[in-house]
């Protein structure tokens, strides 16, 4: 593990979505793109969006890491889909309820129209050795993918990896929310719930 | 018109009571289009849901949006989209205002201060999670050990250069194709 963070972090993100730079439609534009390719290349299964939602919003700034965790957190602590979670998220902050609406679209019309056209076809060459060698080479990517996003997060939610001694209490929520998580099955709600108030107490002293 | 009603609220069910992402959503979507509704066989059903799996974007929505298709045409697709994905979009921004309001208190900052570090672990157990899918496929004779280095150089690449993750999913996918 790299002792610092692979990549600098970009600055603070605008709080008021107006100052994110372009008007409305560039905006607007800019959602439908970023979402778009997230959707098309959101391939092997649920967590692989993540690192392609982490890297659009970070090259557009749209986001900060830290807000990024944040918007992680409440989006495990709700139902739903994750993915679409995050999209309607960014995009309403990016361009309020129409930066919402089209980030949704984005990320979920272009392979629910594949999904209904396709249909036919894919009954027809379901047993092609294509299709399936295709997932099997992706997927380890995608969990190279997702090790790189932990390892680009863990500095704004855990402090600097080389000062860990210093950071005791953040490390131990951590790696007792996976083994939590990992050996019992608990609720990622109520983990969330959890760290924060054990964050709550530690801190008050 | 009682069809994309019909529609919606099945979702919308899903999407409310449906925690931990879009896999997890899976058995509750079966038991709304198969179970209580005759939307789909638990065969058209299973179709779906491997042809879906072998197309990219979130597979909850791409199920809400191929049964609404199925059941009312694109009124239906529209229909079941908007109950899987609206409620809980709303509930998301709605959580977002009251933390833009009050992100700057003390107590706030002390609690996304615990909170974080859960969210790396929930992260990480992303990974561990999809481990077994991603790693050991079933049926491969020549065994999973290739994906390891596989895994390996994307965790590399993305590390010290700025190539896009789409690139690097698709470059997998063709080495899948060739080995």
């Amino acid at each position: 593990m790299p002792a610092t963070a692979p990549a600098a972090a970009p600055p603070p993100e605008r709080d008021d979505g107006a100052a994110l730079g372009d008007r409305l439609g560039g905006r607007l534009a800019a959602l439908a793109v970023a979402f778009g390719k997230v959707g098309l290349f959101g391939f092997g299964g649920g967590p692989s969006f993540i690192p392609l939602i982490q890297r659009e919003v970070e090259a557009r700034r749209w986001l900060t890491r830290e807000a990024f965790l944040d918007a992680f957190a409440f989006g495990n602590a709700l139902p739903g889909p994750i993915a679409t979670k995050l999209a309607g998220y960014v995009g309403y902050r990016v361009a309020g309820w129409l930066g919402a609406l089209v980030a949704l679209l984005a990320l979920t019309v272009p392979t629910i129209l594949a999904m209904v056209g396709l249909a036919a076809l894919y009954v027809r060459h379901r047993d092609s050795p294509w299709v399936a060698g295709f997932l099997t080479g992706l997927r380890p990517v995608v969990i190279g993918l997702l090790v790189y996003t932990v390892v680009a997060f863990a500095p704004s939610a855990l402090g600097p990896l080389r000062a860990w001694r210093g950071n005791l209490l953040r490390w131990g929520l951590a790696i007792g929310a996976f083994a939590a998580a990992a050996a019992f099955d608990v609720h990622p709600g109520l983990l969330i719930l959890a760290g924060g108030l054990a964050g709550l107490l530690w801190r008050r002293a | 018109m009682s069809e994309l009603l019909e529609l919606f609220w099945a979702f919308a069910r899903v999407g409310v009571l449906g925690f931990g992402g879009g896999p997890a959503m899976i058995p509750l979507i079966q038991v709304e289009v198969v179970d209580l509704r005759t939307w789909l066989t638990p065969s058209e059903f299973l179709d779906a849901f491997a042809f879906g799996n072998a197309l990219p974007g979130p597979i909850a929505t791409k199920m809400a949006g191929y049964t609404g298709y199925q059941v009312a045409g694109w009124a239906g697709a529209a229909a079941a989209l908007a109950g899987i994905a609206a409620p809980t979009i709303v509930a998301m921004v709605v959580l977002f205002a009251l933390y833009r309001r009050h992100r700057e208190r003390d107590v706030v900052q002390r609690f996304l201060y615990g909170v974080r570090p859960v969210v790396v672990a929930l992260l990480a157990l992303v990974v561990w999670d999809f481990l077994p899918t991603a790693m050991a496929p079933a049926g491969l004779r020549w065994g999973s050990w290739p994906l390891w280095p596989l895994a390996g150089a994307a965790l590399l690449l993305s590390l010290r250069t700025r190539v896009h993750p789409a690139l690097l999913i698709v470059a997998g996918g063709v080495v899948g194709w060739l080995l």
